[in-house]
C-alpha cells in the first residue's frame, strides 16, 4: 500500500514495529511504532503519558512526511 | 547430560473402569481422568472420547496434544515447574508411551484452534491422524476468561498425560534409545574432527494467548539460553499456544522434536552435535534484536561451525528467522534455516514477509494457504460452529452437507516448521 500511494506522487509515511520488514519491502520514510499489538499506544501507561507517546508518534511522522530523503530512512 | 527413553508401543486404548497397560493396550478409566481435568473448578465438564487411525472422525477445535510419558525411578517428574516440581529434567530414564496422545479440545480461541481429520485427503496433512487420540473435551464455567480457560485446558492435558505416563513405569519398553550430550569442554573433545553443530529452537511468545513456556517461565521474558537436548524430551518446553494450527510446535512436537533426533542420529558420525540454544518471537523490536544478537553470540560462544534454525508460526516471526539467520551468518557460522510459507492459494506470492541474501539454505514445511476439500464426517468430536472464522477459513468454508474447505494453515500440525512432516516435492 505504502508504495502504490506513493506511485501517485504522494509521499508516504510508514509507521510500523517491525522496521527491518518495512525496509524490505522498500518503504522510504519510516517511523518506529510501539510494539505489534499496539503499535500506536501503551497499555501500560497513565492515560495522560501515552497520551503524550501518541502525539510524539504523529508528530515524528508529519516531520518524516515533510523531509526530504533520497534513499530509505528510518526517523528514530 | 545422558537420556534413555523407553519406548512403550501402544496399539490400542479401551475405556474400562482400570487404568493399566497390557500388552500394549492401554485401558484407561475415563472417571478418574474425568476426575483428574475437574480438579481445576475452572472446568465446567469434561468427556473422554478416543479417536483411532482410520475412523471417519473429525475433532476440532483442537488445542494441544501432549505424549504420555513418565521419569522412571526418579525424584522428579515430567513438566517440571508446571505440573511436577522445580528440578532439572533430561537425565536418568524416561518411558514414553508411542502412537497415542493427549488431545485437548475446546473452543478457547475458536479460530486459531486446528482441525484433525482421522481418515480422508485432511488425514494426510496431520501427524496426529496416525495416532490414537485421547480426547478431552473440555467446557469452561460460564464467564471464564479466555486466557484462564487457556490455563486451565493446557494444565489439565498435562496433568492427564502425567498420569497416563506414569501408567507406563513399570512397563518394559519394546526399545531403549540412549542421548547423551556432554558438558561443553567434554563434547568438543570427543569428536574434534567434526564439525561442531547447534541448534536454535525458535519458540512462539507473542503474548495474547500465543505463549511457551520453559520450566514454566514465560518464554517471552526470557533471553536466549542453552538446553541439553535431552531436557526437551522431559517436558521442559510446553506449548500453550493459541494461534494458526498448522504451524504451531504442539508440545507432541516439542517432546518428539525431529531436527534434535536427527542431529543425534548424526552425531559423532558426521557432526558434532553441541546443544540447543532456545529463543523466543515477541511483538518489541528491541527484544527481537536483543534475541537475536543473543543467539549470534551463545552460537559464537560455543564454538558452532553450523547452525540448524527452525521458526515457529509466522507472519513478523519471519523476522525474528531472517534476523538469527543473518547474524549468526555474519559470524562467519553457516545456517539452514527450516520455515513454511504463506505464498497465496496459488502459491505465486512472497512466502515470507522478510528476507536476506544471506538466508541461502532454505527448508521448507509447505505453503499454508493451499486449499483442501475435507469431506463430511460420520463423526464429530468438539464442535464446527466457528469454522468459518478459524485462520485459514473463510465464509461459506462450512458447507451444509458438512464439507469444509479451508487452506491447511486450518490443519493441526500441516505445515510444521520443525519439519515433522513428510511432505515434498521433487523435480523433474
Amino acid at each position: 500500500m505504502v508504495k502504490e500511494i506513493e506511485k501517485t506522487g504522494i509521499p508516504v509515511v510508514h509507521i510500523c514495529t517491525v522496521v527491518p520488514i518495512s525496509l524490505t519491502v522498500g518503504a522510504n520514510r519510516i517511523v518506529p511504532a510501539v510494539a505489534i499489538p499496539h503499535p500506536l499506544g501503551n497499555p501500560s501507561l497513565s492515560f495522560e503519558d501515552e497520551k503524550k507517546l501518541r502525539e510524539h508518534i504523529v508528530e515524528k511522522a508529519l516531520e518524516a512526511l515533510t523531509t526530504e530523503v533520497d534513499s530509505q530512512t528510518v526517523f528514530e | 547430560m545422558k537420556l534413555e527413553l523407553g519406548k512403550i508401543n501402544i496399539n490400542q486404548v479401551v475405556i474400562g473402569t482400570e487404568s493399566k497397560i497390557v500388552d500394549g493396550t492401554l485401558h484407561i478409566c475415563d472417571q478418574d481422568i474425568i476426575s483428574i481435568v475437574l480438579e481445576d473448578d475452572r472446568i465446567a465438564s469434561c468427556h473422554v472420547e478416543i479417536a483411532n487411525p482410520g475412523d471417519k472422525t473429525r475433532i476440532t477445535p483442537v488445542k494441544d496434544v501432549i505424549e504420555p510419558r513418565c521419569k522412571v525411578d526418579s525424584k522428579g517428574g515430567i513438566f517440571p515447574g508446571v505440573i511436577n516440581k522445580m528440578d532439572t529434567v533430561g537425565s536418568g530414564r524416561t518411558h514414553a508411551l508411542k502412537g497415542c496422545g493427549i488431545m485437548t479440545v475446546g473452543k478457547i480461541v475458536g479460530f486459531q484452534e486446528g482441525i484433525v481429520d482421522m481418515s480422508g485427503p485432511g488425514a494426510e496433512k496431520t501427524p496426529f491422524s496416525k495416532i490414537i487420540n485421547i480426547c478431552l473435551v473440555v467446557e469452561p464455567k460460564e464467564g471464564l476468561e479466555p486466557h484462564s480457560y487457556e490455563q486451565a485446558v493446557r494444565f489439565a492435558g498435562l496433568r492427564v498425560a502425567d498420569y497416563v505416563g506414569k501408567l507406563g513405569h513399570d512397563v518394559e519398553p519394546d526399545e531403549v534409545m540412549t542421548y547423551e550430550t556432554k558438558p561443553l569442554l567434554e563434547q568438543i573433545a570427543e569428536y574434534p574432527e567434526l564439525p561442531k553443530v547447534g541448534y536454535v529452537y525458535m519458540l512462539q511468545t507473542q503474548g495474547l494467548l500465543h505463549d511457551t513456556y520453559v520450566y514454566g517461565a514465560d518464554a517471552k521474558h526470557i533471553i536466549p539460553t542453552i538446553l541439553y537436548p535431552t531436557e526437551i524430551m522431559d517436558g521442559a518446553i510446553l506449548s500453550g499456544n493459541c494461534v494458526s494450527a498448522c504451524d504451531k510446535n504442539t508440545t507432541y512436537h516439542h517432546l518428539n522434536n525431529p531436527v534434535i533426533e536427527e542431529l543425534y542420529a548424526k552425531h559423532g558420525k558426521e557432526i558434532n552435535f553441541m546443544g540447543v540454544i532456545i529463543t523466543n518471537e515477541t511483538v518489541y523490536l528491541a527484544d527481537k534484536e536483543r534475541s537475536s544478537d543473543w543467539t549470534s553470540k551463545l552460537a559464537e560462544y560455543l564454538g558452532l561451525d553450523g547452525v540448524i534454525i527452525t521458526q515457529e508460526g509466522f507472519g513478523n516471526p519471519d523476522t525474528d528467522l531472517i534476523m538469527n539467520c543473518k547474524k549468526i551468518e555474519q559470524k562467519d557460522i553457516k545456517t539452514v534455516i527450516v520455515t513454511d510459507e504463506y505464498a497465496g492459494r496459488d502459491g505465486a506470492s512472497q512466502s515470507l514477509a522478510d528476507a536476506d541474501k544471506l538466508a541461502d539454505a532454505c527448508v521448507t514445511g509447505g505453503n499454508a494457504n493451499e486449499v483442501i476439500e475435507l469431506p463430511a464426517m460420520d463423526k464429530l468430536i468438539g464442535q464446527l460452529d466457528y469454522v468459518d472464522v478459524i485462520a485459514g477459513g473463510f465464509d461459506g468454508s462450512l458447507r451444509e452437507d458438512g464439507t469444509i474447505e479451508v487452506e491447511i494453515q486450518a490443519i493441526t500440525g500441516a505445515t510444521n516448521e520443525l519439519g515433522f512432516n513428510h511432505m515434498s516435492a521433487k523435480g523433474n
